[in-house]
């Protein structure tokens, strides 16, 4: 088969699935790209066996059709050193060379058979639904930088996805933490759930489009198929139940505390230097509408202290929680200002933006620090 | 030499489940029956190691604790399996209700694996090899799975029984054949032989029970330290331990005795970086997490220091362990010195309500 594609397009289309490849794999076809011309349409392929993602782009002066395995690496370090301009891309798949020639020069690798390249998993028994691509953008982006890393509880290495008749909530946490995000515009095909691991996601978050367009989610038991106008997604679920989230988020946190949101980054990244560098503590003493926060680390005699002006309608409450934490829960609030939702320095402290946006709820949990007495 | 009198002759059974989480994972999804599969990490990134190979796996030579890296190598279809540790305890409790049902004394030592003593046992069967058997097949006909079981009269025979036969096996070694049985024994198979003593052995000619049955309580001790008197015991079919119900983990630890001294930060940490793989199995095998690491290190002259660090909250991850023992080894001046074994152990369980001393403080967890 042979085909001509710009250098550029090329790349930036390969760019989009790469980050799919592992770094170090022991199958060498997995460090491959599968490359499909069926009539003037190329199709390009990378999976690491968990997840599989395809895109799809035209090319010209097509000519037959055909399958082949084309290592990732050096295409990727050819196209990059490479001014745009047309590549004529000659593949002959029986004895696997590629010939790649430009005005510049020519190019010659061999690749491997497309056959021994994985087959992607059989969309069977599944259930789907509809989301633009920008919900899910943005619903990734809100919750999966809270996702844990601890490996002796899986469920909690990946993003839930809780599916309701009219909504649909996706839900991280890592134990110290949660983001519980729920978009009222989503008509799901029935009450169930799935946890998605972190990879795919990240992949996502790389490839979907900022805009209005449509978006197919479909699950079956074990696997969830995402399908977008120039690109398809397919990941291994994560086979664990999702902790009981809902039974740790406080029915009533009755102290309201409401800060400016810019000040109070700003305030919790100066006074967070001086903190103790393993615990990041810092104490919120709030008293009356101040709030002073402070952190020290005692084995080098550090101490930094800040008072911020906010409202507060409950008692006098000395609260410490880890500032790493903090900041990065507030920096995903969006508005000018954050609710506090607080009732004792040992429960859970709840997080929202004040302002709301139409049909999304955003609720964030962070566990205080208890500090020794 | 005879049983010491006071101890009235026992009936141990060792029960081993046959590849455990593999079995548990093939039972529930007809897909991976028949297949190589592995439980454990994935063979991307660091860390990911063999839980347990099936045994259609173990035919390419895939073993526990190998790096999952290694076992895609060894069977480029080899199908890794994420460990459902929730579904292997409630399984693994099913198998404790079995045992329940014929003694109370039962010493569980990881989920697939428990010591039971049934000297007495409640349905006054009387046989333990008949207990076994009932047990074997009430595991087979409510869960489905196979186990294999060792019967003798203590624990250390017992557990070498079990793994005669396996899978589905069932191995008893009377008290007359003992003797005979122990001294056939590889010097490799012997609790606490690791690759160097069992080298170190074979140095001194000595290969199977019978040649170390020929050195006196004395020469042994001299020779191997403490656990040399309990080789002079072992191999005379002597082993009093007790079959110990509720035991509870204390501290778990990986360590490794070299051929040769090491002598620079590059092959310490290369080895560390072993062991910790090995400790991070084990943690997890046993769903533990610690606060404290310790780091033990030996000189080449015996000597031998430990060096620890705590944690706020309990950690189990291959990384930690690795990270944390090399920056107590680091600290612990070792230029110029040489040393002959390294270990990494893991201590301080289970703490969900941390002591929070005074100017300390404690991350809360959301799902203790």
């Amino acid at each position: 088969m042979r085909f001509i594609v710009t250098s550029n397009a090329l790349l930036k289309n390969l760019q989009q699935i790469s980050g799919v490849i592992s770094s170090n794999t022991v199958l060498s076809v997995l460090e491959d790209f599968l490359f499909e011309l069926s009539g003037t349409t190329l199709t390009l392929t990378a999976t690491d066996l968990e997840t599989m993602m395809r895109v799809q782009m035209e090319v010209s002066d097509a000519e037959g059709s055909g399958r082949i395995c084309i290592p990732s690496k050096i295409l990727t370090e050819y196209l990059k050193n490479l001014p745009e301009q047309p590549i004529n891309f000659n593949i002959n798949e029986n004895d696997l060379s590629i010939e790649m020639s430009s005005d510049i020069g020519k190019y010659r690798i061999t690749g491997e058979r497309a056959d021994d390249f994985p087959k992607e998993p059989a969309p069977s028994d599944t259930s789907a639904f509809t989301m633009p691509s920008i919900s899910l953008l943005e619903s990734i982006n809100k919750t999966l930088f809270a996702v844990s890393s601890d490996t002796l509880r899986p469920a909690m290495t990946g993003v839930y996805f809780e599916m309701e008749p009219n909504s649909i909530t996706f839900v991280s946490t890592d134990a110290h933490r949660l983001v519980q995000f729920r978009r009222n515009d989503v008509n799901c095909p029935a009450k169930d759930g799935f946890v998605v691991p972190k990879k795919p996601l990240q992949q996502l978050r790389a490839t979907l489009p900022p805009d209005a367009s449509s978006l197919q989610l479909a699950y079956n038991s074990s696997h969830l198929f995402v399908t977008g106008e120039k690109f398809s997604l397919s990941c291994r679920l994560i086979d664990a139940r999702f902790p009981d989230y809902k039974a740790v988020i406080p029915s009533e946190n009755p102290y309201n505390l409401t800060i400016n949101r810019a000040d109070f980054i700003s305030a919790l990244r100066r006074v967070s230097i001086f903190a103790n560098k393993t615990t990041n503590q810092v104490v919120l003493d709030i008293n009356g509408n101040a709030v002073q926060i402070s952190a020290q680390d005692i084995d080098f005699s550090y101490e930094g202290k800040e008072m911020l002006s906010c409202q507060y309608n409950g008692e006098d409450m000395k609260i410490a929680f880890n500032a790493k934490l903090m900041i990065e829960l507030i920096n995903n609030l969006e508005g000018t200002e954050v609710l506090l939702e607080l009732s004792t320095p040992t429960r859970a402290g709840i997080f929202k933006p004040v302002d709301t946006v139409e049909n999304e709820q955003l609720l964030t949990l962070l566990m205080p620090l208890m500090v020794g007495v | 030499m005879e049983q010491e009198p006071d101890i009235k002759q026992r009936k141990i059974i060792h029960i081993d489940m046959d590849a455990f989480y593999a079995s548990v994972e093939q039972r529930d999804n007809a897909d991976l029956r028949g297949k190589p599969i592995v439980v454990g990490g994935s063979p991307e990134g660091r860390g990911g190691v063999v839980a347990t190979a099936s045994y259609e796996a173990r035919k390419f030579g895939i073993r526990s604790a190998m790096p999952s890296k290694r076992a895609l190598q060894l069977c480029p279809h080899v199908l890794f399996v994420r460990p459902r540790f929730a579904a292997y305890k409630e399984v693994s409790q099913c198998i404790r209700e079995i045992f329940s049902r014929y003694t109370d004394l039962i010493e569980p030592l990881s989920l697939d694996e428990a010591y039971l003593d049934v000297s007495e046992d409640k349905q006054n069967i009387g046989s333990a090899i008949e207990i076994a058997r009932r047990i074997k097949q009430a595991i087979k006909d409510e869960l489905n799975l196979t186990a294999s079981a060792g019967v003798s009269i203590n624990k250390f025979v017992a557990k070498i029984a079990s793994d005669l036969n396996k899978p589905d096996g069932l191995t008893f070694i009377s008290p007359a054949q003992i003797e005979q049985f122990m001294e056939e024994l590889p010097v490799e198979k012997f609790f606490g032989v690791g690759q160097v003593t069992a080298a170190k052995m074979k140095n001194m000619g000595l290969h199977t029970g019978a040649d170390l049955k020929r050195l006196t309580e004395q020469e042994l001790t001299h020779r191997f330290g403490k656990v040399g008197g309990f080789y002079y015991k072992i191999v005379r079919g002597i082993d009093n331990r007790q079959v110990q119900p509720h035991r509870e983990t204390k501290s778990m630890g990986a360590e490794d005795t070299f051929p040769y001294d090491l002598t620079t930060i590059d092959e310490m940490s290369a080895e560390l970086q072993k062991i910790a793989g090995n400790l991070a199995n084990s943690l997890l095998r046993h769903q533990l997490k610690g606060r404290t690491i310790t780091l033990k290190v030996k000189y080449s002259d015996f000597k031998q220091i430990t060096r620890s660090l705590s944690f706020a909250s309990p950690v189990a991850d291959h990384e930690t362990l690795f990270d944390t023992a090399v920056d107590l080894l680091v600290k612990s001046d070792i230029t110029d010195k040489k040393v002959r074994l390294l270990g990494i152990s893991m201590s301080n369980f289970g703490e969900h309500k941390p002591v929070v001393m005074k100017g300390n403080s404690v991350q809360l967890e959301l799902f203790p």
